[in-house]
């Protein structure tokens, strides 16, 4: 079976974290993007096509919540799985609230994070299908075809 | 208190006087003892405290002023109301000076005496009182000081392992990079590739036990975490033995489980309360030699529930039954124990309304306690009133 790489967007402050989380997922055959900050994350968003942005929660400047509000907002469909240093949960649960794909404590776990990943690609798959069909459906309704 | 309760010693050599007043006394609803001599006296209160003393002054052998210097000296907390002849009031004054609460002149009125010995009585009372309230006071200051210090100590704690985690987090993606790079073909014949790998595995599961460590400090502080709802003790103990269930076997340990089966659910949060029962059976387990016994108990109180467990094990040396709930003591060998489990269990049951308590005897085993309330309110009413509670407490005694 051939994979098709998942593209993904790292977003976190600790730069080292995320230069050696991309080379990891790079040696394991996934497209990687990295972003430092949420507002640099939202301008590569706008430019590059990801499935998956895995956003840790606490940064500088614009939190990872507030960048999770905006991803949801102006690209729905990108799936986001929440990295936290934080101990309460509770920030991880107001981003499932909000639409994140699900998160993951740090230090993850590596296995547990390509579980998430794929399973947040699907979904993201999944639901672009749907609305391929809908479309169709629609095309076809407005066609006169049904 | 009840006058009858009051314990009261009249002394004097005249056995008529001493017998009539008496009789007058119950009379009035008190119950005296009576002694003849200052030596019987004092041989009654060996054996029997008293609260007040009626003391005659003038006895052969030891005199009342004598007798009262012993009473203020061993018996500190009796107080003596002294009888003097019309002639000696100067005994009286001596007698004051010497802490009698007060003196009266013979030929007594019996109102008089009375009513002196009414207040004696409620001199005693007042006494105890204040005693027993800087006890509790200062118990409770005790008990403030060490609450205020272990959740000083669970916010560093905490504070501490969230920023150990990103760190650890860069070692562990790291680890896991090296680790891919020497799967390539490229890496097959680098020198010295078994040492590196075997390295590598050491600094990966030290990760692991780092992340034990620092993941159970946090889930102990997590604030809104706690999710209240009908729980099923019964259930709940039976999961938190499947997963404590397999090393028992390996051990030969006999599980003995005793609920009770009048016992309806009750209002808390099961996977918290899950995490204490897993917590506490581990350490029975471990604690309990091959082929003993671990016991739960489970009793509905009127109120609360109480949970016990009990195992075999070879005890808790005294010296560390006060520390076992400090964070980070442990018995057990390194990555064995993060001796974070009972600091965790006992703040997750405190802030269920609870309490958990240990006993332990050297050589006969253990048995943890755990009181839990059928009714819990959010936990964040329940601390703030248990706090305010003992300031109140403590400040009404200042």
């Amino acid at each position: 079976m051939i994979k098709i790489p998942i593209r993904v967007l790292i977003v976190d402050d600790e730069k080292d974290f995320v230069e050696m989380l991309s080379l990891r997922l790079k040696e394991v055959g996934e497209k990687v993007t990295t972003a430092y900050s949420g507002k640099k994350c939202l301008e590569i968003l706008e430019k590059k096509d990801v499935d998956v942005v895995i956003l840790d929660i606490k940064m500088p400047g614009m939190d990872g919540i507030e960048t999770l509000r905006e991803i949801k907002k102006r690209f729905p469909l990108i799936e986001v799985i929440m990295l936290t240093g934080h101990g309460t949960t509770e920030t991880a649960v107001e981003g499932m609230k909000l639409g994140a794909f699900d998160y993951l404590l740090k230090p993850a776990d590596f296995k547990d994070l390509m579980t998430k990943l794929e399973g947040a690609r699907k979904r993201k798959d999944d639901q672009e299908e749907r609305i391929r069909r809908a479309e169709a459906k629609f095309l076809m309704r407005k066609s006169g075809d049904i | 208190m009840i006058m009858q309760e009051m314990r009261l010693l009249l002394v004097d050599d005249e056995e008529d006087f001493r017998q009539t007043i008496a009789r007058r006394l119950i009379k009035r609803g008190l119950l005296p003892e009576e002694a003849s001599t200052g030596e019987e006296c004092l041989s009654i209160l060996e054996k029997k405290p008293m609260d007040v003393v009626v003391l005659d002054v003038k006895m052969p052998g030891m005199n009342g002023i004598e007798v009262l210097h012993h009473i203020k000296t061993k018996f500190p907390r009796t107080e003596v109301i002294l009888l003097t002849g019309h002639a000696t009031t100067q005994d009286g004054v001596e007698g004051i000076k010497s802490g009698a609460f007060d003196y009266l002149s013979k030929p007594i009125e019996l109102e008089h005496l009375f009513r002196k010995i009414k207040q004696a009585h409620e001199k005693v009372c007042r006494e105890e009182e204040k005693i027993r309230d800087a006890e509790f006071r200062e118990k409770m200051e005790q008990q403030m000081i060490a609450t205020e210090r272990l959740a000083s100590l669970g916010t560093l704690a905490a504070g501490i392992a969230h920023e150990i985690n990103n760190p650890l987090a860069i070692i562990n993606e790291s680890v896991g990079w090296m680790n891919l790079l020497l799967k390539r073909e490229e890496a097959a014949d680098i020198p010295f590739r078994c040492d590196l790998k075997r390295a590598l595995d050491k600094i990966e599961k030290s990760i692991v036990r780092a992340r034990k460590i620092t993941h159970q400090l946090l889930g102990f502080v997590g604030k809104d975490d706690f999710a209240l709802t009908e729980v099923s003790l019964a259930e709940l103990v039976d999961e938190a033995l499947l997963l404590v269930s397999r090393e028992a076997m390996n051990k030969e340990i006999e599980i003995v489980r005793d609920i009770d089966a009048s016992l309806q659910t009750i209002w808390s949060d099961p996977y918290r309360l899950r995490q204490v029962l897993v917590n506490i059976l581990t350490n029975a387990v471990h604690a309990t030699g091959p082929e003993g016994r671990v016991r739960i108990i489970v009793e509905d109180m009127d109120q609360e529930v109480l949970l016990k467990v009990r195992d075999t094990g070879e005890g808790i040396p005294k010296e560390n039954l006060d520390k076992i709930f400090e964070p980070f003591f442990t018995t057990k060998n390194p990555g064995q124990g993060t001796g974070l489990g009972l600091y965790v269990s006992r703040g997750i049951i405190e802030r269920l309304g609870g309490r958990i308590d240990v006993k332990s005897e050297l050589g006969n085993g253990t048995t943890f306690c755990v009181r839990l309330p059928k009714k819990n309110r959010t936990d964040e009413v329940q601390t703030q009133i248990g706090r305010d509670d003992l300031m109140d407490k403590i400040n009404k005694y200042q």
